[in-house]
């Protein structure tokens, strides 16, 4: 029971730092919020809303996202987010120092 | 107004004041609309509020959700916090020593040392340095406070120290324990010096003028005063012995730090004696009756000296303070050390 708790409590930080990335890595093209939470989930990244718009919100304060609104439905205005030049940039860098990390990590677990 | 509706609503007034709130609201709106939508459509029937309902209980109660927006939830924050610690100990022991040493000159001063006068002074000036200490602590929180809020991110990483650091400083560093040399020789001397003239040549302090072509003495100090003269010399002497035992020493100990606060203590109540009794002066007006000093001028020459020594007292007092604190503190280091 501890031990189950202990686990989640280290994924959670794992993912924590993983998802900036993943998100990152999923608006070279524009999407709203509910439409990339699912695309996350089709490529297996399950995220919580409750973590994807604050995160959304904080990378667009970082400079790395940009977003709009458009009104297609006047119920339902969205907010559309798209990775800006500086997260291209961040999303590179961050692209080649994650390769390396797992090529260290699988060398030592392996 | 539907169940989204009144839950965004709920959401937004549990969002911390912050720019955006109502963005959040309609993304959020949007959101839940296209969750209840999917729902419907793989439930195969139109929406209804038992589907709210129970999107709703998926999403999380509005406080919660309202939470995960609020990307500082710290009254102080990790990057103030170090900063923040520096100045509360320094405005803390700062505000605490004065208000303590008011209090012992109140009670020495204005009550007879004994009786419910005496006990009533310490525990009122206790009762002070206590809400005064909460007060400073209140006080100093809400500034940080207030400057995590209003302060941008990179001044606040300005306000600590992100120098590099250089490992080469810690050798520069002295140990705590050891001697200032020149400090202590500087003490000794004017130790030495202060017990020769309290000693063989009181008459510095005071006054000498002609009357009539001969010389005439008053001194500053009262017989009262020299009447302590045994203790003052016993002290001095003392305190002497201990630095020079220091300096060849070189570094403090557990019984050399005890020793000093025990001079120190005694040197205090000394002190606090002198403060408080009457007639410390050796002269009044008439002394100078006749002398070439004026009796207006010898008045004034009275009130100056009558209130410049219970000043000098104090200061000495408050030399004698904080000297105890710091052997106070370097006995409490040292048994921290060593547990």
């Amino acid at each position: 029971m501890e031990n189950d708790e202990l686990v989640q409590n280290m994924l959670l930080e794992l993912r924590r730092g993983i998802l900036s990335l993943a998100v990152l890595s999923q608006l070279s093209k524009e999407q709203y919020g509910y439409s990339l939470l699912k695309a996350l989930s089709d490529q297996g990244m399950e995220i919580d809303q409750s973590t994807l718009y604050p995160l959304l919100r904080r990378l667009e304060s970082q400079g790395l996202l940009q977003s709009d609104w458009r009104i297609m439905d006047e119920a339902r205005p969205r907010r559309y987010y798209v990775i800006s030049p500086q997260g291209k940039a961040v999303l590179s860098t961050l692209k080649r120092e994650w390769s390396a990390m797992t090529e260290t990590i699988t060398k030592m677990l392996s | 107004m539907n169940l989204i509706d009144k839950y965004v609503a709920e959401v937004g007034k549990h969002l911390p004041l912050l720019k955006g709130r109502e963005d959040i609201e309609i993304e959020l709106k949007s959101t839940l609309e296209d969750m209840l939508e999917d729902k419907a459509e793989q439930a195969g029937r139109p929406r209804d509020e038992a589907m709210e309902i129970e999107l709703l209980k998926e999403y999380g109660s509005p406080q919660k959700i309202a939470s995960t927006y609020n990307t500082h939830p710290y009254l102080i924050g990790p990057r103030m916090f170090p900063t923040f610690l520096k100045v509360l100990k320094l405005v803390l022991s700062i505000v605490v020593i004065v208000l303590l040493v008011i209090t012992v000159i109140q009670a020495a001063t204005a009550t007879s040392m004994q009786g419910p006068e005496f006990l009533e002074v310490i525990g009122k000036g206790f009762g002070t340095v206590l809400s005064a200490a909460v007060a400073v602590f209140g006080n100093v929180v809400l500034v940080f406070a207030i400057l995590e809020r209003t302060l941008p991110e990179k001044e606040i990483g300005d306000l600590s120290d992100n120098q590099e650091w250089d490992p080469a400083s810690l050798a520069k560093e002295p140990s705590p324990d050891m001697i200032k040399r020149g400090e202590m020789s500087a003490e000794i001397v004017f130790t030495i010096i202060g017990l020769v003239v309290l000693n063989f040549y009181p008459q510095i302090l005071g006054l000498n003028f002609t009357v009539d072509g001969k010389w005439v003495f008053v001194p500053i100090l009262s017989e009262a005063f020299f009447g302590f003269l045994p203790w003052i010399n016993l002290i001095l002497l003392v305190e002497v012995i201990l630095n020079t035992y220091l300096l060849r020493a070189n570094r403090w100990s557990i019984a050399t730090r005890v020793g000093k606060i025990i001079i120190e203590g005694v040197s205090l109540a000394i002190t606090v004696i002198l403060l408080r009794m009457p007639g410390l002066l050796g002269f009044t007006a008439d002394s100078f009756a006749n002398s070439p000093i004026s009796a207006e001028t010898a008045q004034t020459l009275v009130t100056v000296l009558n209130s410049m020594l219970p000043i000098a007292l104090t200061v000495v007092l408050i030399i004698q303070g904080i000297e105890m604190a710091k052997a106070l503190y370097g006995l409490l280091r040292i048994n921290y050390k060593t547990k």
